[in-house]
C-alpha cells in the first residue's frame, strides 16, 4: 500500500496555520529522510530531517542508557522558541517549531492530537 | 592520563560502526536506525547521529572512537565530531568503487575545517572485485608516491583494528612521518 502523502501534508500545513505559534512542523523517517513537512521558508528539509532523526535517535538511546524508560519527547527550549520532538510510529517521527508565546500545555495536547490523525493515515 | 579522540568516518558500509564495535571495551554507544533509502540495498540499519566507544591502551593512554553517519544529510554530524578530534580515520571499502567520489568528498569536507593526523583504512579487501590499495589512494586524488597512510583493515577483527589504531597514535606523536 503507498502511503498517502498528499494527506500527510494537507494535515501538517493544517496543523501549522491552524495552531497558535507553531511555525513549522516535520514527519520523517527514522533514518532522516523528509516525508511530509512544511517549515518556515529559510530551513532546509532534507538537513530538518536528519537533524530530527539524529536527535531522537541519540535521546532515545540516552533514555535507555540513564534508565529513563520509553522516550516520550525530547523537548529543545531555545531562546528563540521550542522544537519537540516524538516518535509517530515505527516508520516515522514527528518534530514541531513552536515560538516561545506557545502554551506548551496547549502544544503538548495538539501534538498528541496530531500525531493520532497521521498515524491512522500510516497504518 | 592522555586521552586521544579519534573519528572513524567514510561512505556507507565501509565498516565504521563495526571497527567500533570490534574494539570499544564498553557496550558501545550507537545510533542505529532501520535504513529506508538506498543504504537497505546493503544493509538493514544504519547510523543516524553517532557510534562512542572506548578503549585503552595503557594505564596512560586511552582512545574515545566516535563513528559518523556515511550520509551526507548527516554532515553536521561530521563536522561537530571533527572539530573535537585529535585525529581520524577514513573508511573505504576496496570492492565499492561507486563510493570513492563520495569519500573523497568526504575527505574535502574534512580538509577544509581542520588539519589532523589521518589514515586510510581500506576495507573489504577480500571481497570480489575488490580494488588494489595503490588505485584507490590515485582515485582519491593522491599520487602513488605522496598519499596519507594507507591501511589494510578487517574490521570485523580485534587485532586489525587496534594495529590500524596504534599506526594513527604513532602518526600522532612522531608527526614527522605525517605526510598529506
Amino acid at each position: 500500500m503507498s502511503i498517502n502523502v498528499e494527506k500527510l501534508n494537507q494535515i501538517l500545513q493544517e496543523f501549522a496555520s491552524t495552531t497558535n505559534e507553531v511555525q513549522g512542523a516535520a514527519l520523517v523517517t527514522p533514518d532522516g529522510l523528509p516525508l511530509a513537512t512544511t517549515l518556515p521558508a529559510r530551513m532546509d528539509e532534507e538537513r530538518v530531517s536528519a537533524m530530527s532523526a539524529s536527535i531522537l535517535s541519540l535521546g532515545e538511546r540516552i533514555g535507555k542508557e540513564l534508565a529513563r524508560g520509553q522516550v516520550e519527547r525530547i523537548f529543545v527550549e531555545g531562546e528563540d522558541g521550542y522544537g519537540i520532538l516524538t516518535s509517530c510510529t515505527e516508520d516515522a517521527l514527528f518534530l514541531v517549531l513552536a515560538s516561545h508565546q506557545a502554551k506548551q500545555g496547549v502544544l503538548m495536547l495538539e501534538i498528541k492530537r496530531i500525531v493520532e490523525e497521521l498515524r491512522s493515515v500510516l497504518a | 592520563m592522555e586521552l586521544m579522540r579519534l573519528v572513524v568516518t567514510g561512505p556507507v558500509g565501509s565498516g565504521k560502526s563495526t571497527f567500533i564495535q570490534s574494539v570499544s571495551e564498553i557496550d558501545v554507544v550507537n545510533t542505529d536506525e532501520r535504513a529506508s533509502d538506498e543504504t537497505k540495498e546493503q544493509k538493514e540499519t544504519t547510523t543516524v547521529a553517532m557510534d562512542f566507544g572506548k578503549l585503552r591502551f595503557s594505564p596512560e593512554f586511552a582512545m574515545h572512537l566516535y563513528g559518523t553517519p556515511g550520509q551526507q544529510r548527516f554532515d553536521f554530524m561530521w563536522d561537530l565530531l571533527i572539530r573535537k578530534a585529535h585525529a581520524y580515520i577514513l573508511l573505504v571499502a576496496a570492492n565499492q568503487p561507486k563510493q570513492f567520489r563520495y569519500a573523497r568528498r568526504i575527505l574535502n569536507f574534512m580538509n577544509q575545517r581542520v588539519t589532523l593526523p589521518m589514515l586510510i583504512g581500506i576495507t573489504h579487501t577480500d571481497c570480489d572485485e575488490a580494488w588494489e590499495t595503490q588505485d584507490i589512494a590515485i582515485a582519491l586524488g593522491f599520487s602513488a608516491q605522496k598519499h596519507p597512510p594507507l591501511k589494510i583493515v578487517n574490521p570485523l577483527d580485534h587485532t586489525s583494528v587496534a594495529e590500524t589504531l596504534l599506526t594513527l597514535a604513532q602518526q600522532l606523536y612522531e608527526p614527522a612521518n605525517h605526510q598529506t
